[in-house]
């Protein structure tokens, strides 16, 4: 259906990045699953990263307090050193969170580059980089990723990250060269080719914006992906425990017998909660984003 | 006695914004027999009616006023109070729909004769060899060769003989009234004359009635007894074939015969209708036609007119400058845009 | 008036599973600056991969594009870069041919940033003067809306103001107007049409519409195509008035008019099959003759004919047509 043209709305003018946050939320807003996605996200970045800034540490030992069940002192109950789970929680999201976010970061980037530079430039090029590829996904990630953490014991978040990274690229790149190789033969884009606009123009103004939700959404299933190997391989004690993390928790829990105590539920209830919930929430923002980019939506 | 006869019939499609008035207070007769054709720009709300007619509308469109009637010869069947067990009936019996033929009008892992035992035995035709029978004989009807297509898949035809298989299929019940929705458009143009002359040639054969839509007025010229031009939801002229196309009396029709060059014959003048059709959630008040309209008056802003008689026998038009508009274009047999050149 | 383009001898041959496929086979046409041309056809007759080919945009399998007298495809660098410029195209589908995820400011900035270095005022002028050429108005409104903002026809005239952002010479429309509504199709071919006036722009109106064809192409030519050849090449009112090619005959006999009287008393031309060959297996000869009413064994299955110049300033690639020096309507009884 075809309508006269509206003369443009008056509107208030505020600052770009804010109206571009109001336009989110509005967008995302009709989305009630997004919406609640979003909310999740953020009460977990702010628990891990400005609750430790707030909440002092507590690793005091307490015999007396062993397992005990929720309580006013104690919301989530005690481990097995009496030690206040809640705490650990808030504690334990930074490294875990932080690991997600650079793996997701590196194994993107290494995604779209070269998915990119496949499908563009076609030819040996697109040859070589699919055979890596998929020799790289038929290799089976989980052993693979124990028997790297077990050679190399990755000490920091950043060699973790790219550990993780290193591993989850290969899908994400038959993707984005799939969807590039679709976009190469669209319309607009031989008309740019027609116009002489240059190749970094078509990739990167005329393409790159085109894939922006599928990016985002890719980006965020790849830190689901990253928090569960990590609670893998640290559940399995391959990584020097050092530092807090909801993973260490659990190996920690399970090493010290947990499971075989009743009264140890809510200690083990409590980074299982935390690892689910946080998961859940990302899920769900990836869901509601979709919304977000489509241009369509935005007024 | 009409063979369907609608009155006031509105349709919506609710949608956020608010509700869409995509038909609005339509009345017509089908006679026995007869091709109506109806014309109208995409957004028009022709296909809406014709879709509403045998109740195929979509989910969010609701019929909000009107009766739609139709009379099996036996009985008179109030066509919006029928059950879905009558529906179906109603619909591939008495009232048959050919629709575009997309591959996607066909399920793609079953052959035709599937398809044409499976309409049948939708419709209470469980006897295998006379379906069989029958699809044979009308595919002979359509002039292709049943041994051939029965065996095949959608795939394996071509534009023209899916659209053949389409309408064989349409008739597997003997309708007594036959609704085309663009039956010719996406096809090549000598298939699509093929197309034409096998309507053309069933029409006699078959005694049935025929409400025909689409874009192309060619197509309407060709095989119309009657016309229905249709704007922003409503019926704004009926007209025989000859009179709609020699002696319009709305201006928009006049601007859908300007719009489409011919082949043959003087070019004439020929020209576009300037701005676009009204927005149909915010209907303007007074004539909708009134933004684009060359004859305006200000009274035009005033109330959307009804049909109105106008100067030839059984036509109207809704404009209240109908005899301007007869004073311009006159009443030879010649086409509007050579008049107006 | 010199040549600005021309295809020489040009075929476009694509492997697929089931063989070889000639989607163009031999097609020589040639435009000056401001001439109007329809390339018409059914589908599968090649008019599209003739105009890409025209647009340099798909490299013939064999024959040569030449345009200001140089052959493009050895072109390279800045001579390649300045006639991809000089030839646009404007596509089909109104819903694909303009970035979904970019304004029209954006989509008509990139190429005057580029190529004419405007920026900032002086583009925004420009873009201003672009869209009120091509009827766009308020301009000022339509820069910061997204495609999916505009109706179909505001679209291809969108993409007609991108075309001329880089002073084309030549414009290839490919169906530029069978996707819009027909009430506003002659709108976009006055359009079109006036840019060859106007600019002295060569425009190539590809269609399958011979009606649309005729009004585009008043005071041009017409060029029919079947199975990947040119069978006729005519100025337009005579190829539709008096067509010389039996197949061209066949086709407007064919079409319904919109006027009963003409379309019911129309004579149409029985083929002596309705079946259109496969572009597989494609028949020896003239690749009409299984169809055609005038083939002659012995002549038209063997030969293939070539285009020939008949009088009256046309060309066709029939073998009887031409040895009876007449067209082929008067040799069919049509007209």
């Amino acid at each position: 259906m075809t309508t006269i043209a509206a003369p443009a709305r008056r509107e208030l003018a505020l600052p770009g990045p804010v109206s571009a946050v109001i336009e989110f939320l509005r967008v995302l807003s009709r989305k009630p699953v997004g919406l609640a996605g979003l909310f999740g996200v953020v009460f977990f970045l702010a628990l891990a990263y400005l609750a430790p800034l707030v909440v002092p540490l507590q690793d005091r030992v307490d015999v007396t307090a062993i397992y005990s069940a929720p309580s006013f002192g104690h919301p989530l109950g005690t481990d097995y050193q009496g030690r206040d789970v809640l705490n650990q929680i808030v504690y334990g999201g930074q490294d875990i969170i932080t690991t997600a976010i650079l793996a997701a970061l590196f194994s993107t980037l290494i995604a779209i580059t070269f998915g990119a530079i496949a499908a563009t430039l076609g030819g040996r090029a697109d040859v070589l980089i699919l055979a890596i590829t998929d020799v790289a996904l038929t290799i089976p990630q989980l052993v693979l990723l124990i028997v790297i953490a077990a050679i190399f014991r990755p000490t920091s978040f950043i060699s973790l990250a790219i550990i993780l990274a290193l591993l989850q690229w290969p899908a994400l790149l038959r993707q984005i060269r799939a969807q590039v190789l679709s976009l190469k033969e669209r319309d607009f884009v031989e008309a740019a080719r027609s116009l002489d606009l240059g190749l970094l123009h078509i990739v990167f103004r005329e393409m790159l914006p085109n894939m922006r939700s599928y990016i985002a959404i890719n980006f965020i299933i790849a830190m689901t992906y990253a928090i569960y190997a990590q609670a893998a391989i640290m559940f399995l004690g391959l990584v020097p425990l050092s530092g807090k993390s909801w993973a260490i928790m659990l190996y920690f829990a399970y090493n010290q017998g947990a499971l075989f105590f009743k009264d140890s539920f809510f200690y083990l209830m409590g980074p299982i909660m935390a690892i689910a919930l946080f998961q859940l929430s990302l899920v769900w923002l990836a869901s509601g984003l979709e919304d977000v980019f489509n241009p369509r939506l935005r007024s | 006695m009409p063979i369907l006869s609608v009155r006031g019939l509105s349709i919506e499609y609710r949608t956020r914004r608010g509700p869409i008035h995509a038909v609005r207070d339509v009345s017509f007769d089908l006679e026995q027999g007869e091709t109506l054709a109806i014309i109208g720009e995409s957004g028009s709300g022709k296909t809406t009616l014709a879709v509403g007619l045998v109740r195929l509308s979509p989910r969010s469109a609701r019929i909000t006023g009107g009766q739609i009637v139709y009379d099996s010869g036996r009985e008179r069947v109030a066509v919006l109070e029928l059950d879905s067990e009558e529906l179906r009936r109603f619909r591939w019996a008495e009232c048959a729909m050919v629709f575009q033929a997309a591959l996607s009008a066909f399920n793609p892992v079953i052959t035709i004769w599937e398809h044409f035992f499976d309409t049948g035995r939708a419709h209470g035709m469980h006897d295998r060899h006379r379906v069989h029978d029958r699809a044979r004989e009308l595919l002979h009807l359509v002039h292709l060769d049943p041994d051939r297509i029965l065996s095949a898949y959608a795939h394996e035809l071509s534009g023209g003989m899916r659209q053949r298989v389409l309408i064989a299929m349409a008739l597997l019940l003997d309708p007594r009234i036959v609704i085309l929705d663009e039956p010719t458009t996406a096809l090549d143009i000598l298939t699509q004359r093929a197309i034409i002359d096998l309507l053309r040639e069933l029409r006699r054969k078959l005694h049935f009635a025929t409400i025909f839509i689409s874009h192309d007025l060619s197509m309407a010229a060709e095989l119309a007894d009657r016309m229905l031009t249709m704007y922003a939801g409503r019926i704004v002229e009926r007209a025989g074939v000859d009179d709609l196309f020699y002696r319009p009396r709305h201006p928009y029709s006049i601007g859908l015969l300007r719009a489409v060059p011919r082949v043959s014959g003087a070019l004439g003048s020929v020209a576009s209708i300037p701005g676009s059709p009204p927005d149909l959630i915010r209907l303007p008040r007074g004539c909708t036609y009134y933004p684009r309209c060359p004859f305006h008056v200000d009274d035009c802003r005033e109330s959307d007119p009804p049909l109105l008689p106008v100067d030839t026998p059984g036509h109207e038009a809704a404009c209240i400058r109908w005899e301007a508009v007869a004073a311009r274009i006159g009443s030879a047999a010649k086409p509007v845009a050579e008049k107006l050149a | 008036m010199a040549t600005l383009i021309e295809l020489d001898g040009v075929s476009r041959r694509y492997a697929t599973p089931g063989g070889t496929i000639t989607a163009v086979d031999d097609v020589s046409l040639a435009l000056a600056a401001g001439d109007a041309l329809c390339i018409v056809g059914e589908s599968g007759c090649g008019k599209t991969t003739t105009g890409r080919m025209l647009a340099g945009l798909l490299r013939p399998t064999s024959g040569r594009l030449f345009f200001e007298g140089r052959d493009v495809w050895r072109t390279k660098g800045d001579d390649l870069a300045r006639f991809r410029r000089a030839v646009q195209i404007v596509h089909q589908d109104p819903y694909a041919s303009l970035n979904p995820s970019r304004t029209i400011a954006q989509t008509l900035a990139a190429p005057l940033g580029k190529h004419k270095k405007l920026h900032g005022r002086g583009a925004r002028a420009a873009m201003i003067a672009l869209l009120e050429r091509v009827g766009l108005t308020p301009a000022e409104d339509l820069l910061v809306k997204y495609p999916h903002q505009l109706s179909g026809g505001q679209r291809q005239r969108v993409s007609i103001a991108r075309a001329l952002t880089v002073d084309p010479r030549v414009i290839v429309a490919d169906e530029a107007v069978s996707m819009v509504d027909v009430s506003i199709r002659i709108s976009l071919l006055d359009l079109l049409h006036s840019l060859s006036r106007e600019f002295h722009v060569a425009t190539v109106l590809i269609t399958h519409d011979l009606a649309v064809a005729r009004y585009f192409a008043r005071g041009g030519r017409i060029a029919v195509m079947y199975l990947g050849r040119v069978v006729e090449l005519a100025e337009t009112e005579s190829l539709v008035a008096d067509p010389a090619h039996p197949y061209a005959v066949a086709l407007i006999a064919a079409i319904p008019e919109a006027d009963p009287t003409i379309t019911r008393t129309k004579e149409h031309v029985t083929l002596r099959s309705a079946e259109v060959p496969s572009l597989l297996a494609l028949p020896s000869g003239c690749t009409f003759h299984p169809r055609c009413p005038l083939s002659e064994a012995g002549l038209c299955d063997v030969v293939v004919p070539a285009l020939e110049d008949l009088p009256g300033g046309r060309s066709v690639a029939c073998h009887v047509a031409v040895r009876e020096r007449r067209p082929a309507a008067e040799l069919l009884g049509v007209r």
